[in-house]
């Protein structure tokens, strides 16, 4: 028995049924061209006419897009109506098999995932051959969304009664994703939204400083950290309920005053020197971190068992649940990220710190947790000033052993702190959910300020004017480059060489070609200049390879496409791909003619040597 | 107990087990076929055999007593731990009857031709859209571009320009050709980063990112586009708004629409259309509209297609059992078992 179907008897099998046409989604663009390849010698020749209707809509697509005219594919697609449609293809040639499949020529397209996302693309049957998708660089499980987009392109209104999603096993699917997917709910969106320099400097632009809480509070982000808050305010009426019969007695504030107490009851003086080891944001996040909290850390999540100080450490540690069910220790600072997810934890004063049910359930939770959690964003507060030695010293004389209340005061003193503890902890938190964009915000500020882009006053400088236009990932690094010099007097393909470099960022590896010394070094200076911005904005990739392709394409115009791919073992679409992202950058040196114009010269002149050939034919 | 004889009772059970048993020793069991599992499992207990052996024993018994006392247990979803789990639907009555593969392939063919009839959700879009701000959140394949097209048409006829987005620079060159064909080639024009092709056009197409930019630049004062006259921006496949990357582009175009024209959101189905809905009406002059479903147009069916060429429907019932993951149609159930069986590392597959 073979891992999968081949995909000659899928297409059999497919069109025996009447389940054609059908897209067929396969896990890579490798997989999508060997299928292809199995149709070479396959005798599932159409009939001569559906050949011939093939080939003449085949000409008309031709004759708005010549690029495709010699593409390798056109034999199988017009004798055996199958085609392949993914990332690698040219953009002309995926129109012509949407085109192809839309008048309902062909019977089966094999295509990657990608496609299901926003093509208009429908047929009667989706094959479903896996469960999990490649993204960035791992693979991870198939959203109820993903699952949902996909089926969706069975069935098409009008010419189809029903539709079909077939799932065919290949090695490693776990149906389970599959049949949560088609049975499910879809997932809730979850804001992303960043606040990225170029958003600063456009805000300040047009608006006044005092203005701009205003317009933050406007994003759906802070609609939903609104929700979470009023979840909390909830929370926090119940606990100021709870509270209510430990108000003042014999002192006003007895908790506090119990708690000063008990606080200088235990402190030893060790303990209270490794204690102000803590910065203050980790002072901030530890009330944060306790059991059942989940966390980033730098190398994935983890939920928190326990909390403790031990002797040797500086910091406070905190013993970890990992995925793999391992329990580890680290130290406070190791964490990256507190997130908004907490999970029931009975907690137990041995190894592994809480009950085998909740272990149980915990690794399982942490497994299934989805792959964006939202962070909790936590103001860190200035270090807590030491205990005046005068309290310290008359706390000897601690009035509580002939107080009254003494007997109610000690009986209550464990809940009523608890309560007092989570009380401030949510205020906190309700704090940190309201105000964490606008800090989000004023610290881009301040690092546009020490840049010179803002002046202290929040006005934009006479750089901070024109890097406003710079609206593209790496920004700051492309508008310091740009102060720095560095590309003076850079040629067009210099330009592109560098922008191509900046703009892709994809790690599919490529070969190689030969770059010229120009654009080595100056890709040394901006690798340099990336490396020393990374606290303020993540390095780019910065490819060499993609660089020396793109700078080629512009230095010599007589280049022909098929000359460009056969320099490297890119896929053609993605060297389609980098050029029109790198038309993007360029596109946006050019509308800095007004204060640079060599730069936007050399852009526009770079624009006008990439618009060539198969560049030109879509805007 | 041997490797082999470990292996052998491993291979004996259903993968659900499997799972159970690899949660705490595997990195993300889950993504794992049976026979990836399997691999896992045994490389993992060559330090701690006894370990696994009681575990799966432990299992193995508890499992036993669970089924003694009826059969039906087998076919309920497991306990849903978690809390907020949407309600579901009561199960079918006839839990044993499952559809054969005759009626589940009944029925196929292309209707004939039907005059066009905007359906409900469509008609209450467009008559909202006139008023104020339209989200619709409705399944892949529903229709939203005849709204799209006629909630454009009706703002070109009372002389508003119109400003359609997609995500995609691919899906824009479809579009583009698709409304140059509806409403003329001068009536549509298309933006890029560099390139403007009939940019004065009552209606414009680009990516959201353009339009982000251009309303950043209306903002500052440089207006090149006449933002004035604006009465329709439509932002198709807003379920972009969740894409980690770039969905910040949504938030800020939609933060940033002028007020006089009416933001149209078209989305896939997403979980919480109400709050995208909520935020709307929270920062835009009118209150938002929300139209959803959740029914396809055209029904659909799933299916289980063994590597052998064998098909059987994947469900019991012929449609989907929304709700119902494990409902699986016994036949695909026993054929996906073999298939686990079959791809076993162990060199016992038969090719
Ligand atoms: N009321 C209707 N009656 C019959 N057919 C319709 C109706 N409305 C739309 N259609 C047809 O349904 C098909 C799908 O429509 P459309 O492409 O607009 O879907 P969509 O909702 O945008 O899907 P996607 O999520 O893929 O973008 C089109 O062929 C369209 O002509
Ligand atoms: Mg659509």
């Amino acid at each position: 028995m073979p891992p999968s179907i081949h995909p000659v008897d899928l297409v059999t099998a497919l069109r025996h049924k009447h389940l054609t046409p059908a897209i067929v989604f396969l896990t890579s663009r490798r997989a999508c061209d060997e299928a292809m390849e199995t149709f070479d010698h396959a005798d599932l020749v159409l009939p001569p006419v559906r050949q011939a209707a093939i080939g003449a809509a085949l000409e008309r697509v031709i004759a708005q897009y010549p690029s495709i005219a010699e593409h390798p594919l056109i034999p199988i697609v017009q004798r055996i109506g199958v085609a392949a449609h993914h990332a690698g293809h040219l953009p002309s040639w995926k129109i012509a098999i949407e085109e192809l499949m839309r008048q309902g020529h062909l019977d089966a397209v094999f295509a990657t995932t990608t496609l299901a996302a926003g093509v208009d693309f429908p047929a009667r049957t989706v094959v479903i051959t896996q469960s999990s998708i490649r993204k960035s660089r791992d693979f991870t499980d198939l959203t109820i969304g993903e699952v949902q987009q996909i089926a969706g392109r069975a069935g098409r209104r009008g010419k189809d009664y029903v539709g079909f999603a077939v799932i065919t096993p290949s090695p490693y699917i776990d149906l389970n994703v599959l049949t949560k997917g088609l049975t499910g709910q879809p997932e809730a969106i979850d804001s992303q939204f960043t606040i990225s320099y170029p958003m600063v400097l456009n805000l300040l632009k047009a608006h006044p400083h005092e203005h701009i809480q205003g317009i933050l509070a406007k994003s759906f982000a802070q609609f939903q950290l609104n929700q979470r808050a009023e979840l909390l305010e909830r929370k926090l009426d119940l606990v100021q309920t709870q509270l209510e019969p430990f108000g003042p007695r014999v002192c006003t504030d007895w908790i506090t005053q119990w708690q000063t107490f008990d606080h200088v009851r235990k402190r030893r003086p060790a303990r209270h020197q490794t204690h102000r080891s803590d910065s203050p944001e980790i002072a901030a996040r530890l009330s944060f971190l306790t059991p059942g909290r989940v966390v980033g850390l730098s190398k994935g999540r983890g939920i928190v068992l326990r909390q403790y100080r031990s002797k040797g450490q500086k910091n406070s540690m905190l013993t970890m649940l990992r995925p793999d069910g391992a329990v580890t220790e680290c130290p406070v600072t190791s964490v990256r990220e507190v997130y908004d997810r907490t999970y029931d934890c009975a907690e137990i004063p041995t190894y592994p710190w809480c009950s085998a049910e909740t272990f149980d359930r915990l690794s399982e939770q942490l497994e299934e947790l989805p792959p964006r959690l939202p962070i909790l964003p936590i103001l860190a507060s200035p270090p807590a000033e030491p205990l005046p030695d005068a309290v310290v010293q008359s706390l000897g004389d601690f009035p509580c052993p002939t107080c009254s209340s003494r007997p109610a005061c000690q009986k209550d003193f464990p809940t009523a702190s608890r309560l007092r503890q989570e009380q401030h902890r949510h205020t906190k938190s309700i704090q940190a959910l309201r105000t964490s964009l606008w800090h989000r915000f004023q610290e881009r500020v301040e690092v546009l300020q020490t840049f010179g882009y803002l002046t202290p006053t929040t006005q934009l400088t006479a750089d901070g004017e024109w890097a406003r236009l710079i609206r593209i990932d790496h920004s700051l690094l492309i508008t310091e480059l740009i102060r720095a010099d560095a590309f003076t007097g850079a040629d067009p393909s210099l330009l592109t060489g560098v922008m191509a470099s900046l703009a892709h960022d994809d790690d599919r590896p490529g070969a190689f070609p030969r770059i010229s010394p120009g654009l080595s070094s100056l890709l040394r200076q901006v690798r340099k200049l990336a490396e020393s911005l990374s606290p303020h904005e993540d390095p780019p990739l910065l490819r060499a390879d993609v660089a020396a392709l793109a700078e080629r394409w512009v230095a010599e115009p007589t280049l022909t496409w098929i000359g460009l791919c056969r320099l490297t073992t890119m896929a053609e679409g993605d060297i389609y791909r980098l050029l029109a992202r790198t038309i993007e950058f360029l596109s946006q040196l050019q509308t800095l003619k007004a204060t640079h114009p060599g730069l936007a010269d050399a852009a526009a002149e770079a624009l006008a040597l990439i618009r060539r050939g198969v560049l030109e034919e879509l805007p | 107990m041997t490797t082999d004889e470990l292996e052998q009772r491993l291979a004996q059970q259903p993968v659900a087990l499997l799972h159970r048993l690899a949660r705490g020793r595997i990195h993300r069991h889950f993504r794992a076929g049976k026979r990836r599992l399997i691999e896992l499992l045994l490389q993992h207990s060559s330090h701690n055999r006894a370990g696994l052996e009681s575990d799966l024993q432990a299992l193995l018994e508890a499992r036993h007593a669970r089924s003694e006392p009826g059969e039906h247990r087998l076919h309920s979803p497991p306990p849903d731990t978690r809390k907020k789990a949407p309600q579901q639907p009561p199960l079918p009555a006839t839990i044993e009857s499952a559809v054969s593969l005759a009626s589940w392939l009944e029925g196929i063919g292309v209707p004939a031709p039907q005059p066009f009839v905007p359906d409900p959700w469509q008609t209450e879009a467009l008559s909202a859209v006139s008023e104020t701000d339209v989200v619709i959140s409705v399944p892949t394949g529903s229709g939203k571009t005849y709204v799209a097209v006629e909630a454009a048409r009706r703002a070109m006829e009372d002389n508003r320009t119109v400003i359609y987005t997609s995500p995609l620079k691919a899906l824009s060159n479809t579009k583009y050709t698709e409304f140059s064909r509806l409403f003329g080639s001068d009536k549509v024009g298309i933006l890029t980063g560099d390139r403007q092709e009939n940019g004065q056009a009552p209606l414009l197409i680009m990516t959201t990112e353009i339009l982000r930019n251009l309303l950043y630049d209306a903002a500052s004062g440089e207006i090149d586009i006449r933002l004035d006259t604006l009465g329709l921006v439509i932002l198709d496949e807003s379920q972009y708004l969740a894409d980690p990357e770039r969905g910040v582009v949504w938030e800020e175009t939609i933060i940033f629409c002028p007020s006089q024209a009416k933001l149209l959101l078209l989305s896939a189905s997403i979980g919480n259309p109400q709050d995208i809905a909520d935020w709307l009406t929270s920062i835009r002059p009118t209150a938002c509209r929300l139209v959803r479903h959740s029914k396809r147009t055209v029904p659909l069916r799933a299916g289980y297609l063994h590597p052998n060429g064998k098909l059987t429907p994947l469900f019991r019932s012929l449609g989907i059992p929304y709700g119902h993951p494990a409902q699986l149609h016994p036949e695909a159930k026993r054929l996906f078992l073999e298939y686990e069986e079959e791809t076993l590392p162990s060199g016992r597959s038969r090719r």
